[in-house]
């Protein structure tokens, strides 16, 4: 038997770059929501949740960022922060360890502006070249790869909202078919003003309230005893990623407690074990849908609720894997305890939900 | 996670096949086209090419969404989901297999693709720059979305007890796909895979290729000493995935096992791909898949027709290889498909090995010297095929090779685990 376990995250948020800032904002229950500056952003959100002071050349220096976009200098960033904990195995095995990371469609900015060009140019094909693996949708995970020469599988997933449970099933996936000994995994979103008007125009009206954030999370995930024997504490062992679709409105709640009740058998996990859960929250009437079925598949729970999209936003691509995020940083520098468990989980209006339960011990 | 160590590994088959390609809707189709050499060049209809001195793509032009699509409204669906849920519908059917069938399983869906539906985002960004923000449309907005690839399968067929994945890995991401379809059901996660990859043609792509001088003027001639460049191309491959047992308990007709894949990154540079690390690629998937370089019959490359792939894809393979076998592209064909490409280069494959047959490599004159690969040149060859190589490169040095073999060839117990780099 084996168990794959996080041993290390990495976090960017509105409250700052690293867990540290994490950890004190939702100590502190504190909004990262801020005004606009409507001189830079000309954008229909009065509000956003950005990452502060966040540049490409500020965390990663002036060299390779030239033309380096914000979701993807979030990515590398973030990556960095977990290349740290196993600096010298990355080294030596660059081939070994796995990088799967999600985003939503890539950047929207980069594609459409690379449009532009192309539409407004004296010539069609009058577009800066460097700026073209911008537009493709691996170049966040596959610059994080250069960048940190990380030479295991490179993956990049996609699935709205849910993006960082794919990435952390995939995660297991890849590490279960014998393809890497270690993977990073994780999802990054940026704030851009082309963001923002296809979020805008997406949103049902109800939904237009809800400012936008970004940011990133990255975890190291790899067995147990790996972590162990290099010294690395096991912050929550992966007890069960699982999905489910629904169809209609009447769905997502009937759907998601199905989802989290074969979680928690996958995990072995009793419902009353759950201490925290971390819901997306999103999409107005999902919200609601979303509590209920997490109280319907947990009779007897007295969880904790971290409802991080009310102090940073829509993080979109993000949010899952930030709420993953926010459950380690809930936890503690220990990660969970004995006995503890903690439920991550997510409905997208597209039709699917999922969650994850962290395991504890 | 806690893995199941008493399950024994399953054995992987494909069952069923969906193509929508520029030379052919639906397998029988794409498999004629195979055979008989067809290529479908025509100037690019997808957006005004006006300014370009030249336009040519590899489209699909006979395409009618409600012909495929038949529960979701294909306006709410970009162009590359309209393929890939139609590609998925052929596939499920091709199984033999109903969406009531599948609603009782438990299901991985995972799509590849390079720009998802960057053709409504093109689309979107005339909009804007005509009316300004405030007039984008609703509709476009909603559907221009990565995630929408394989969500989109999952509310056409109405699955329930599934998993909707989509994997942007660039020009890659079908074998990547097919790659995580292979791992779910091996190891007991899911009972049917439904796995590949969808593109549609976009200015975006069109012109970020043009100016990195690479877009052929009129042919995709790989491993040709005249070759220059690629063509665009779209469409989509679904291929259906489940294990032997299941395919052999319900009479199915098996086109090929998939033996296993390799995946690696170049970690080098974000366009031009590395020698030694495709060579790497490889190495790794015969040894996953376990079966050794000289049983390995043909090879279907990612082949693009550009300088750099062809001659470092080459040079990867006489690298690993002996002697290397016959290695076509399938671009010739069809163009470059993107995200789709080597999903249907496997489809291919499954086809050459269920119909004995190598497809050829089209609009070929005089092999490149520096490539020196028997490209089985213009027209088909038959032959019979046990073990076959599908080679797919991307931006980013992204790579994925995937093995399929004919199902009959193994007998006795099952193959090992694949095993890890040595520690």
């Amino acid at each position: 038997m084996s168990s794959l376990v996080i041993s290390a995250w990495s976090a960017i948020s509105p409250y700052g770059v690293g867990n540290a800032p994490l950890r004190k904002g939702l100590a502190e229950g504190r909004d990262a929501v801020a005004a606009l500056d409507r001189d830079i952003y000309e954008v229909p959100f009065q509000q956003a949740a950005l990452v502060p002071d966040f540049t490409a050349a500020q965390y990663l220096g002036k060299k390779g960022t030239r033309t380096m976009d914000r979701v993807t200098a979030l990515a590398v960033t973030a990556v960095g922060g977990v290349v740290e904990a196993v600096a010298e195995e990355l080294a030596a095995r660059p081939e070994q360890t796995a990088l799967v990371l999600g985003t939503g469609s890539g950047s929207v900015q980069s594609i459409m502006d690379f449009t532009k060009d192309s539409l407004t140019g004296e010539r069609p094909y009058h577009v800066e070249p460097a700026r073209f693996p911008n537009t493709v949708m691996n170049r966040a995970a596959g610059q994080s790869a250069i960048w940190h020469r990380i030479k295991g599988p490179n993956t990049t997933v996609a699935g709205g909202s849910l993006t960082g449970l794919l990435a952390l099933n995939h995660a297991l996936r890849l590490h279960r078919g014998g393809h890497c000994t270690r993977v990073f995994c994780g999802a990054a979103e940026e704030f851009t003003t082309q963001r923002a008007w296809l979020e805008w125009h997406g949103r049902a009206d109800e939904e237009r309230g809800t400012p936008l954030g970004e940011g990133a999370a990255v975890f190291l995930v790899e067995p147990a005893e790996d972590a162990a024997a290099a010294g690395r504490t096991a912050l929550a062992r992966v007890g069960a990623v699982r999905f489910r679709g629904y169809q209609g409105t009447d769905g997502p709640r009937e759907a998601l407690s199905v989802c989290v009740r074969n979680a928690l058998d996958t995990a072995g996990v009793a419902p009353e074990d759950i201490r925290s859960v971390a819901p997306l929250g999103g999409g107005g009437k999902l919200a609601a849908e979303e509590e209920q079925a997490v109280t319907d598949a947990l009779p007897g729970a007295h969880p904790e609720w971290i409802r991080l999209r009310e102090h940073v936003g829509d993080t979109s691509a993000a949010a899952t894997a930030l709420q993953l995020a926010a459950v380690l940083a809930t936890a503690g520098e220990r990660g969970l305890g004995p006995g503890e468990a903690a439920l991550v989980t997510g409905v997208e209006r597209d039709g699917q939900v999922g969650c994850a339960v962290l395991v504890g011990g | 996670m806690v893995y199941d160590e008493e399950q024994r590994p399953r054995r992987v088959v494909i069952t069923g096949l969906g193509a929508v390609t520029s030379i052919g809707l639906g397998a029988p189709a794409f498999l004629d086209g195979l055979k008989s050499g067809r290529s479908e060049v025509k100037p690019i209809t997808a957006f005004d090419t006006t300014g370009f001195a030249h336009a040519n793509a590899c489209e699909v032009t006979d395409f009618v969404p409600t012909e495929w699509i038949h529960h979701v409204d294909p306006q709410e669906l970009g162009r590359a989901t309209q393929f890939s849920v139609a590609a998925a519908n052929m596939a499920v059917a091709d199984a033999g297999l109903s969406a009531r069938d599948l609603r009782e399983r438990r299901v991985l869906v995972s799509i590849g693709t390079t720009d998802a539906e960057s053709r409504d985002l093109d689309t979107l960004t005339g909009i804007q720059l005509e009316e300004g923000p405030e007039r984008l449309s609703p509709g476009l907005a909603r559907r221009a979305q990565a995630g929408r690839l394989s969500s989109g399968i999952v509310r056409e067929l109405g699955l329930v007890d599934v998993e909707a994945l989509t994997i942007p890995t660039a020009c890659a991401a079908g074998n990547y796909a097919i790659g995580s379809g292979f791992d779910a059901i091996r190891h007991g996660e899911v009972e049917t895979a439904l796995c590949g990859g969808a593109d549609a043609v976009c200015r975006k792509t069109f012109t970020g290729f043009y100016r990195l001088g690479t877009i052929a003027p009129e042919v995709c001639q790989p491993f040709d000493i005249d070759r220059k460049g690629i063509l665009t191309g779209e469409g989509a491959g679904v291929l259906l995935l489940e294990s032997l047992d299941s395919a052999l308990a319900r009479g199915a007709r098996i086109y090929a096992e998939v033996l296993g894949y390799g995946l690696n990154c170049d970690a080098h540079h974000p366009v031009s791909p590395d020698r030694n690390s495709l060579a790497r690629c490889m190495e790794i998937a015969h040894r996953n898949a376990g079966v050794a370089q000289e049983d390995i019959d043909f090879i279907s490359a990612h082949g693009t027709g550009t300088r750099a792939n062809d001659v470092t894809e080459a040079g990867a393979i006489r690298q690993v290889f002996d002697a290397p076998p016959p290695t076509v592209s399938i671009k010739s064909m069809l163009g470059h498909s993107m995200g789709a490409a080597s999903a249907l280069a496997a489809a291919a494959c499954a086809l050459a090995i269920t119909e004995n047959f190598i497809p050829p490599t089209l609009n070929h004159r005089e092999t490149d010297p520096e490539c020196a690969l028997d490209c089985v040149p213009n027209e088909a060859r038959p032959a019979v095929l046990n073990v076959v190589q599908n080679n797919a490169l991307a931006f980013a040095g992204n790579n994925a090779v995937v093995i399929l073999g004919r199902v009959d060839r193994v007998s006795g117990p099952e193959r090992a685990e694949p095993v890890k780099e040595a520690a």
